[in-house]
This record gives C-alpha cells, structure tokens and sequence, in this order.
C-alpha cells in the first residue's frame, strides 16, 4: 500500500516540475548559468551578483525595454558539471529565455552552448576562457572575457620586458582553463627565449603544495608562474611558497583578480604580480556598476565585471533590436559598440570582444595596474 | 638530499593531518561500523568555528594580551562545537537507522555530509575565511630545510592524541565499554553498558578530534573553505581502511603512509599522478592483507 | 493530540533547540568582538516556521484527521492496485510504454532532457545492483565504468572515425574489461575494505582521464563527439539509404528508453536466473555458498563484469549525446549518487531502483529554483526520505536480506 502512496508521491514530484517549468510572468526573461554550489560557488555567485546588478542598473538607465513590465532573471546552477550544464540549458530554453549569461567552467560553456544553439538562444560567456567556446563557430556564442590565447603572450611579454626573467617554473592545477594557460604561457616563454625549467601540475581541490614548492626552491627559478583556477589554491600556494622561503617571483592571471586573494594571503600576496584586462576604475560606466555592486555584495571580483557587461550588452541588443527574434539580437550584438564597465565593448566576427591584457601588481592589499604590453611600466 | 629531507618533513605534516581526521574516523567506524561521509565535514565546521572564536578574541582584544588562552579556548570551544554538532546529528540522522542495514546509515550519512557543507557554505559565505595569521608562524631553519612551527605542533599534537585515545579505548572503564558496545550492542546492554551514550559519547569524540584537526589546518594553510571537508574525509577514510579500520594506532600510521606517499609521488614522480600513487599503495597493501596493516581478522557475518 | 503524541513534541522542540545552539555560534559572533542574536534569532525562526508547518501537518495526518481526504486515495490506489495486479501483466507493461512512448510529445524539452537523464542512470543503477544488491559487495566506484565507456566511444569516434554502432560494443567491452581488472583483485577483500578499494580504482581512472593528455586531452575533454547516425530508407529513385543524425533531443529519448528498456529485461533475467540465485547465495553467505559448489570467484567477477557492462552501454550513449565528454561528469560524487539510488531504492527489486534514480535525479531538478539553496534542501530531503523509508522505498520482500549488513 505505502509502496503506492510513494509512487504517487514521485508522480506528483513530477507534475510539479512541469508546472515550475511551465509557469509564465510578463516579463523579458533572461537567464544565467554558473556553480552556485559545490567547489566554484564563490565565483559563479559573483557572476549572478553581477547580472543581477546589471538589470537594475539597466532599468534605471535605460528604463528596461519597451514592451516588458520588467526584466527577470532566472539564474540556474550547473555545479561546474557538464550534465547539470545541459540541464541548466534546456531549462532555460523551456523557460523561453531570450539570451544566457554563462557558464564559468568551460567544460560546461562547450555543452550547453551546444543546446542553446539548437534553441537559437544567445550566450554570453563571462568566464570561459578555452579557445574553443568560441573557435568551433556557434552562431550564437559570444564570449566577454578574454581568451587563453590573448593572455598567454602578454604574461610571457611582461616576464620577459618587465621582469627580466630568464628561468621560469609554471604550475597548473589541471582544468581546462589553467592548463590551457599554462601552455601558451609555456610556449609563448620559449618562443621569447625563456627557459622553462618545470612545467608541473596539481590537482583541483588539494591544499597541500608542498611537495612541488620543495622542487620550486631546488630549481631556484626566476619567476614562479601559477596557473589555478580561482583566487583559493592561489592563495594557498603564495602563503605556503612565502614560508618555504622562495625567492622566486610570483606571477599568476586573471582568475586570482578578487579582492579576497589579499584577505587570505594577507602579506604573502604583496609584490604578486598578476595578468588580468585593463579595466579603468575612473570611468562613469564602472562607477554606476560599482555604487549598486558594493554595497550589496561586497568588493567587485573578475567575474562580476564581465558578468555586468555581458548583461548590459545582451540587453541593449535586445532593445535595439525591438524584438526577441535571436538572429536580430545577434546582428545587434555584432552591431553594438560601447564603453563597458570592464573595457570598450566591440564584438569581433566569431564571438569574441578582445582584451587587452595588462599586469598588475598587489601594493598594500590593492591590485595596482603596473604594465601594459605596448607602453610598458604605467606610471 | 636537502630536498629529499625537506619532503620527508612535508610527508610528515600532510601524513600528521590525515591521521589527526582518521583517528576521529575509525574511531566512529570502530563503534558502530559506520563510514560517516560526515565526518569531513565536523572538520570544515571545526575550522569555521575555531576562526570565528579567534578573530572574536582578535576584536576583544584579548589575542595580543593572552594569545596562549586565547588559543586554548578556540580549540576547546570548537572541540565542543562541533561534539554538539555530531551528537545531535547522530541523533536526529543515524540512530534511527541503527537496526537497519548499514547502507541505509551510509545514504543519510551522505545527506548529512551535503547539508552540512552547503549549510557552512549559507551561513558563512562563499569566500574563504582567513586565520589571524600572526599565530606561530615562521619557524626554524638550517640551511635550505625550514621546519615551520606549526609542522612540529601538528605532529606533537597528533602523537599526543594517539597517546591520549590508545590510553582512553585501552585502560579505562569508558574504553572498555567502548570495545565492548563495538564488539556486541546487546551484550553489552545486558551487562548494563549504556550503548546509546557510549555512542553518542564516541562521536562527541571523534568530532572534537576532526576539530582539532580543522583549526589545525585553518592555522597551517592560513585560510578555511566550506567545502574543503570533502577531499579530506576521502582520504581519510583511505587512510583509516589502510592502517585497518577501527584501529586507532592503524589510523595514524595509514595517515602518515598515505601523506608520505603523496608527497613522495609529486616531489619525485608526477603532481598530477600523486593521489594514483596513494591509491595504488593502498590497493596493493589490501590485496597482500586484506584488513589493512593492523586490521584483525574479520568474521564472516560482519562482511 | 497533545498528548498523544507528547514524545514526538520533546524531540521536536529539543532538535528546535539544539538547532538554534548550533547557528548561533556561525551566526552571532563577530570578528570585531561583538556578539548579536538578531540574525539568529531571525533565520531560526524562518526554519522553524517552515519546519513547524510540515510537523504539524504530519501530526495530523498521524493522528488520522486528513483521513477525510487521503482514506479515498488511498482506497482508489488501492483499487487500482489490484485492478492492475488483476489484468495480465502485459497490459500495464504495454500501458507504461505507451505512456513513455508519448511522453517527449506531450512535454516539452526539459522534462525529455531530465527523463533521459534519469534513463542513463537506470541503466547505472542497475548495474549497480547487480554487483551490490544481488552480490552484496560494496562499490564506491562505479561511474568508473561509465567514464570508460563513455571515453571509448569518444575516443574512437573522434580519432578514428568510427560509428556509434560500432563502437557501441566495444565500450561495452573496454567496460567489462576494466570491470575485470577492479574485480580481480578485489575479490579476496570484503565489506568496506572492497569499498576503498573499489573507490580508489573510481578516483584513479578520473585522473587518468585527467591526465593523459594524448589519448582523452585531458580536463579539457574531448570535443565534437557524433551523435548517433541510423541508415534510413530513401524512396527516391529506388530504394536507397542515407545517414540519419539523431540530433534532436526527442528522438535521442527513444534511444535512451530502448537501452533502459533493455537493460530493465537483462537485469530481469539475470535476477531470476542460476546467476542471479548464486549471486544472492554469495552476499547472503560466501562460505556456505562455497561449499554448495558455486565458484565464488567466477560468479563475483562476472557480477563485476556485468555490473561494468551496462555502465559502459551507457557511458556510450551519455557521450553520444552530450557530443562532449570530460573528466567534470565521472567524479566520485557521482558514483556516491548513483549507489545512493540503489540504496534509496531498497537494493532488492528493479521497480524500486527505478523510483530511486527518478527520485534523486528529479530532486535536485525540481529544487533548481531554490538556487543556492539548492543541495542543502537536497542533503535535507535524502536525510528525511531515509528516515522515513529506512529500508529504501520499495522494501525487500523477504525482511532477512536486509537484516544482513552488506
């Protein structure tokens, strides 16, 4: 009998799915994707904060887009897991969204960009830096942060000019992101008569980088280049690397930009030199994003900024385009050229906006712009 | 050489903190053969409570007057933190489902395990706490080899417990119920031993140990993580089955195998192969003994 | 009523308690040394009212108050019970084909991605219970299987070129063969020792995947996997045959379905089978099982290798429709999932099994809007599904299997 209660009872489970899936509201729907649980959860929040900050900034600038009362945001989780991704996609594509602001991972940005081209759904990826969101020619995938391949010669430029740097020690942490860096800073270093000595590797999740900072120290290398995905393991191995006694000077990228990288390395974070696009904190475009931002959520990390900017740009194609027809939005998109909170906003043919990356140095607990490829030192 | 030494130290300190969660573990799992995937996560709140109640002394004030005290009473106040969080949890989650299969415990122990994660990551925020840093740190030093402070206090302290719990399962009424519940529950009632405290006496204890190890790792790796239970408890439990689970002198000397081990493989192998290497170590230990390095012999109805 | 059920109101309001203990130290104590009860008070008091609500009405429906309302439900399911147990069985099996035929047409996109999802993990699942539900032997490695089939139809198909059809076999066998090499030396191990060992060889074959950049490019996974390609009759100028791309979700279903489908029937036959009967004398004592002449050491490999097979079945589907595969999908947290679905299934019956995978597949989907709240309530329901069902939905028939600690 109660074996049948409980079939009904998964039965019901489902219909209230359907009905969660199928409910509907006036409004402009747009949705986004990133881990808002598991191991990346810091991150992919930033990334909601962001869009969220983004529409109401729109709303009040722009007063939202005629037609619709106002413009909801249904972020969705994907746990930086390809099948949640997929999941994540093809809810939002019940939910009829216009465009999607995601993912993080770019092992999740390859497969839900995939659904959504079926869908003919926009995506905006604020974080994913793999060279193939983009080089595999979706249609609809557009990319807002920089890519691996922009971001590796200009650190290895910057250790060459900047740092005098002659031996090198790189060290990932084996996802898609970090080791793809790590291997065109690898070969870009080469390429600009660097030697590099180790290219070695950790594993997600682990604390402990003993073992290799004990190689760093024997090596005795120039510059200590970290490649790990998010500020955590970074700081982590600046604390461990500071009280091993290595000399070496630290350079790491962009994932390491958020203000709670110096919270926890405290002084083993000063002199850090990190890679990371020139964003002006001067310009009245930052300062709107960042008078809703901070008060709500705190200091503004990497992510958000990219997040805002995908939301605001998606946006604005959308109004200029006058209706939610995908390929309109595109052509707009292609079209929309403007100053972001991040950079000047200009989409190239496949997808990407272009970055240009300069490198900062932490000074007091701040990152401070310190380089830029064609100028050198920034006074 | 210089290197060689200086690894082994760092086998030594990863070995110690495994040890210090996997005595917490076999602990339990030598009570109630339990694998309580929650354990790794009494460690995460055990470091989130140890820096909550040290930077509150740092606000107080009273860390640059009495920093020893100071110390001292994080440690005991998360200690107890966190036996309050595991004796209710065993409570609420585990001890309705004593006379059901051990599956059935194991699948709740898993939900404890994600509620409690997600739970630290909601009430403490995504981000990374940092310790107050200036607690033992720097350290001695001859030539190129660096022992830091708190490498030596980790290791004391996990000798010390081993000390400490050997002399409480072994030579005291309370160890002597212990061994008694683990071995039969209703025997034991019969004889008037009170199982259900000796139960929730022994999680209480295993999950001031995970504390301990929790504010342990915040003061080592500077910072703590809602989610950092979780790889541990792993290798934990590894650690735990190796030296033969149940056995707490087994425990630590599986910690420290497996902290040698990991070491070793990324110092002088590969960093990417170096949990393949503990892994193997630990299939290939199994294999030749098949209870793990001091494990007894199992009966069959206990499979 | 009060008094009725005064033991369950000192629990509650005692767990209220120790709950309110337990947050206030996470959040009430500052680091500028000042203490508050405000916010405490105020997230205990969100949980209480919420929580209270449920209890409230779980003591009513206790003290038999909505029996107004579920009297007749159950009654009618109950009818229907035995009506269904009346007809021949073909009758509701065709009805619930049918009804998984039309399902795609009738919902939309995400209810089919979410329903093929939960028929991959049938097939997982299954083959879970092969090896833990009928032989009784712990196994924290399971996806393993899954993550080799799915990276040899990856594999071959991107480098090589080859057909799903073709390839569909030979993950099968990659799988079974792996199954073999986990199965063979754990075979002198039991209980939790097999459980390590099972998770150690689950966690080596992820950072192999992650790591052998040559053969699976490592975390970055490989890209542009075929989907599957079926030859489809053309009328035009006589009959001919042309290559067709299932690369609609809707379609893609019907393959999931079959596979399930068939795994269901294996699984079926296995469990009734010589195999099957020795498996379960195996979990229920080895050495008796022994000495009655079963080869313990043939029938515990091949409940590996069986278990392995379906795994990698699916693992080939997974690939062919993700079109992506990467080491994110084959975590140890997954193989935790999937013998969670077996153990919240009841670990003895295939209906039971089902429910389970629905149940712990759809639960996170449905509370998708909770967002960050998401696994919390998750971890929370999981907790509470087994308290309330401890020995999984669908119990065991016979009481003394369960009674056996696996």
């Amino acid at each position: 009998m109660s074996k049948k209660i409980f079939s009904i009872m998964v039965m019901a489970l489902l219909t209230t799915l359907f009905i969660i899936s199928t409910a509907s509201a006036e409004s402009l729907k747009i949705g986004s994707m990133s881990p808002l649980t598991g191991p990346y959860a810091s991150d992919g929040t930033d990334i909601k904060n962001g869009v969220l900050t983004a529409i109401e900034v729109f709303e009040k600038q722009e007063g939202g887009i005629p037609g619709y009362d106002k413009i909801e945001l249904f972020p969705q989780d994907d746990v930086c897991d390809p099948r949640n991704a997929v999941a994540a996609a093809n809810k939002l594509i019940n939910l009829k969204v216009v465009g999607v602001i995601g993912a993080y991972c770019s092992s999740c940005t390859i497969p839900a960009s995939e659904t959504l081209d079926e869908a003919k759904i926009v995506m905006i990826t604020p974080a994913s830096t793999n060279e193939q969101v983009t080089d595999r020619g979706l249609p609809y995938m557009f990319r807002m942060c920089g890519r691996d391949d922009d971001q590796a010669p200009a650190a290895a430029k910057f250790m060459k000019e900047s740092l005098n740097a002659k031996t090198i020690f790189i060290i990932d942490d084996k996802t898609t992101y970090s080791q793809g860096l790590a291997d065109g800073v690898s070969k870009n270093c080469k390429a600009l008569g660097m030697n590099v000595v180790t290219h070695d590797h950790v594993n997600q999740g682990d604390k402990d980088f003993s073992a290799v900072l004990t190689k760093v120290k024997g090596a005795n290398p120039d510059i200590l280049y970290m490649s790990l995905q998010g500020y955590s393991p970074a700081a982590l191995m600046s604390i461990q690397a500071k009280r091993m006694g290595i000399k070496a000077q630290i350079v790491t990228q962009d994932a390491v930009f958020q203000p709670k990288y110096m919270e926890v390395a405290k002084e083993a974070a000063e002199g850090v030199y990190l890679t990371y696009g020139f964003t002006d904190p001067t310009t009245p475009e930052y300062k709107a994003f960042q008078q809703i931002y901070e008060p709500k959520y705190g200091k503004i990390a990497a992510y958000a900024t990219y997040a805002y900017d995908s939301t605001i740009a998606l946006l604005k194609a959308i109004k200029a385009a006058g209706s939610t027809d995908p390929d309109k939005i595109k052509a707009e998109l292609m079209k929309l050229e403007f100053n972001g909170a991040s950079k000047h906003i200009k989409f190239k043919e496949n997808g990407d906006s272009g970055s240009s990356y300069i490198a900062f140095k932490v000074v007091k607990g701040e990152f401070v712009p310190y380089w830029e490829p064609t100028n050198g030192l920034i006074k | 050489m210089d290197s060689f030494i200086q690894q082994l130290i760092n086998g030594i300190t990863l070995g110690g903190i495994y040890a210090l969660i996997a005595l917490g573990y076999t602990m339990v799992y030598g009570v109630i053969q339990l694998i309580n995937f929650a354990h790794g996560e009494f460690f995460a709140a055990g470091g989130y409570v140890g820096v909550i109640f040290l930077s509150f002394f740092t606000g107080l004030g009273y860390m640059e007057t009495h920093p020893i005290l100071c110390l001292t009473a994080s440690f005991a106040l998360a200690m107890m933190y966190c036996a309050y969080l595991a004796i209710g949890v065993e409570k609420i989650a585990y001890k309705p489902l004593r006379k059901e299969a051990r599956l059935a415990a194991l699948l709740s122990a898993l939900g404890v395990s994600i509620f409690l994660s997600n739970g630290l990551m909601l009430t403490q925020g995504v981000y990374d706490k940092a310790y107050p840093s200036e607690l033992f740190q720097g350290g001695f030093s001859f030539g190129i080899i660096t022992i830091g402070y708190l490498q030596v206090l980790i290791v004391c302290l996990t000798g010390a417990l081993l000390v400490a719990l050997n002399l409480l399962v072994f030579k005291t009424k309370i160890g002597m119920a212990m061994r008694a519940t683990a071995q039969d529950k209703t025997m034991s009632a019969l004889v008037a031993i009170g199982s259900n405290k000796i139960i929730s006496l022994t999680f209480g204890i295993g999950a001031g140990l995970a504390a301990a190890a929790g504010i342990m790792v915040g003061l080592y790796y500077g910072s703590v993580r809602y989610d950092m239970g979780f790889l541990p408890g792993i290798k934990a439990f590894s650690a735990a089955v190796l030296g033969g689970i149940g056995n707490i002198t087994g425990a630590m000397l599986g910690g420290l195998i497996i902290g040698m081990v990991e070491i070793f493989g990324a110092g002088y192998i590969s960093g990417e192969y170096k949990d393949v290497f503990a892994f193997i170590i630990l299939i290939g230990v199994l294999y030749f003994k098949p209870t793990g390095i001091m494990g007894e012999n199992i009966d069959d109805t206990r499979v | 009523m009060i008094q009725e059920f005064k033991k369950i109101w000192k629990q509650y309001a005692i767990t209220m308690l120790w709950l309110l203990g337990l947050l206030w130290p996470l959040l009430g104590i500052h680091p500028d040394g000042t203490l508050s009860f405000k916010q405490t008070v105020n997230v205990w008091s969100y949980i209480f009212a919420g929580t209270f609500i449920c209890f409230i009405f779980y003591i009513i429906n206790k003290s038999g108050n909505f029996e107004f309302f579920t009297k007749p439900v159950v009654n009618t399911s109950q009818k229907l019970g035995d009506i269904v147990q009346a007809m021949p069985s073909w009758i509701w099996k065709s009805a619930l084909l049918i009804g998984a035929i039309i399902y795609p047409i009738l919902t939309g996109r995400y209810p089919t991605d979410v329903v093929i999802n939960v028929l991959l993990y049938i097939c997982l699942g299954l083959g879970l219970y092969v090896v833990v539900g009928l032989a009784g032997m712990l196994d924290l490695g399971h996806i393993a299987f899954y993550g080799v089939g799915a990276y040899t139809y990856a594999i071959l198909n991107v480098q090589y070129g080859i057909g799903f059809w073709v390839c569909f076999p030979l993950a099968g066998l990659t799988a079974c063969i792996a199954g073999c090499i986990v199965g063979y030396p754990t075979l002198r191990m039991r209980g939790d020792y097999l459980a390590i060992v099972t998770l150690g060889f689950g966690e080596i074959v992820r950072i192999i995947l992650n790591n052998w950049m040559s053969l699976t490019n490592g975390p970055n996974g490989i890209l542009g996997v075929k989907t599957i390609g079926i030859l489809r009759p053309v009328m035009e100028n006589g009959l001919t045959f042309e290559i067709f791309w299932v690369k609609k979700l809707e379609y893609f279903y019907y393959f999931a379905l079959a596979l399930a489908i068939l795994t269901i029937i294996a699984v079926t036959r296995i469990n009734f089978s010589r195999i099957g009967r020795a498996l379960e004398a195996i979990r229920e004592d080895e050495t008796a099982a022994e000495l009655m002449g079963v080869n313990t050491f043939y029938y515990k490999l091949l409940a590996y290798a069986m278990g392995a097979v379906f795994a990698g079945f699916a693992g080939a589907l997974f690939a062919a429709r993700m079109k992506f595969v990467s080491p994110e999908s084959f975590t140890f947290l997954e193989s935790v999932m999937v013998l969670s679905m077996v153990v919240l299934g009841g670990m003895s019956s295939i209906p039971g099994i089902i429910l389970g995978v629905i149940a712990l597949i759809v639960l996170p989907e449905v509370f998708r809007e909770l967002e960050s709240y998401r696994m919390l309530v998750f971890g929370l329901t999981m907790i509470i599904m087994m308290l309330f069902r401890p020995s999984g939905l669908i119990a065991a028939k016979r009481k003394k299997m369960m009674e056996t600690k696996s």
